[in-house]
């Protein structure tokens, strides 16, 4: 069970310490509907894709487009980083892109609805790298009639 | 990805999300987190736990009502860990000294895979287009003469090492993840040639290769057994 870093094996929190993180003078709040009249995406930092997308790469701040009709089958992951576990992925998807979970949670009225579309970053993008395609992708969130993003990391 | 969270929500999509690791969310204040105790790589939790992954996902979710933030709520929820049986040994030796090549090794594993894929009904190998043969006779080929560029050399051994653990999930006595793991850099012939291949990536001129061999070949946790080579 992680922690906090301290809790992880050294040369595991020594690899996460190193990693260089952004920080921002102050963090926008949006307000809005509640969730049960939300539209939601799933963002996903994890480097998935459609089996025969473009694999990510080093540097790599684009982003991957998944139908929310996408079966289980199609998702590959070409992250970079090797260390984090790939064999929970490999049982289930849900464990890293719940889309079925989000599905759930729209047929039993806790959600409004689900986007049409979600989408997939790969992490260990520099955040100066991944800033163009995220305002981008804000413009193609609204034209789906999304209010919410559930980010997911890896 | 935290940063996600800033650059979204400023063009007006609300946003929430779960934090793996506390400090870094700490340091990026994204408006929302839901920060869990889960190992890297398994954001909801549990596979095939769909009640447990919902529970999250809804906990997440929920924080999007708040505009309190930054904020980092605690998920009160642990996955407990796999219990761990000392002793375990890979059912059918596939240590390297038992087959004469890679391929060999490959070979052997199909009908594991097979069935891993019957199993679970699809597979997550397939990033690099190669079927698992050739993806063998790439990473071979990278040991034996000249290094190919990175990313295709990448892909190639992604691509195996899900078919390796996906692979091992099938055995008749499979054992825990992490077993799974300790046997594919302990035990196969892939895990040594990868082992092998770490020195020469990491002396390669090209950058790519560099940063291959120094970062993306094999993991924090794994590279004490390049000391002792």
């Amino acid at each position: 069970m992680v922690k906090r870093l301290d809790d992880l094996p050294e040369v595991e929190a020594n690899h996460l310490r190193r990693v260089e993180c952004p920080t921002y003078d102050d963090t926008p709040l949006l307000g809005g509907k509640p969730l049960a009249e939300r539209r939601v995406a799933i963002i996903s930092t994890a480097g998935l894709h459609r089996r025969g997308d473009r694999p990510f790469r080093p540097g790599d701040g684009s982003y991957r487009v998944i139908p929310a009709e996408t079966p289980a089958r199609d998702l590959v992951m070409s992250h970079i980083s090797v260390n984090f576990d790939r064999t929970g992925f490999q049982q289930d998807s849900n464990v890293v892109f719940p889309i079925d979970r989000l599905r759930e949670l729209v047929a039993d009225g806790a959600v409004g609805s689900m986007a049409s579309v979600h989408y997939s970053f790969m992490g260990a993008f520099p955040p100066d790298a991944a800033k163009p395609h995220a305002q981008h992708l804000a413009g193609l969130l609204k034209a789906d009639k999304v209010d919410a993003a559930l980010l997911v990391p890896v | 990805m935290g940063a996600l969270g800033h650059f979204l929500e400023r063009e007006g999509i609300a946003t929430t999300g779960i934090s793996l690791v506390r400090e870094h969310t700490e340091k990026v204040r994204p408006p929302r987190a839901l920060w869990v105790t889960f190992e890297l790589g398994r954001p909801l939790g549990q596979p095939d736990d769909p009640p447990f992954q919902r529970r999250v996902a809804k906990a997440a979710l929920d924080l999007l009502a708040r505009i309190d933030g930054p904020l980092i709520a605690d998920y009160p929820e642990d996955v407990t860990e796999e219990a761990d049986f000392t002793g375990w040994a890979c059912p059918i030796s596939l240590a390297p000294t038992q087959v004469d090549s890679l391929g060999a090794e490959i070979d052997r594993l199909a009908t594991w895979h097979d069935r891993a894929v019957a199993a679970r009904g699809r597979s997550t190998v397939g990033v690099s287009g190669l079927d698992m043969p050739s993806a063998g006779a790439l990473v071979d080929g990278a040991l034996a003469g000249s290094l190919p560029p990175a990313q295709p050399l990448k892909e190639a051994i992604d691509d195996l090492k899900a078919y390796y653990l996906e692979a091992a999930s099938a055995f008749p006595d499979s054992g825990t993840d992490r077993m799974r793991k300790e046997w594919f850099w302990s035990e196969t012939r892939l895990g040594e040639v990868l082992l092998a291949l770490q020195p020469k990536l990491a002396a390669s001129d090209d950058p790519q290769h560099k940063i291959l061999g120094n970062l993306t070949l094999i993991p924090a946790l794994e590279r004490h057994r390049l000391a002792k080579r």
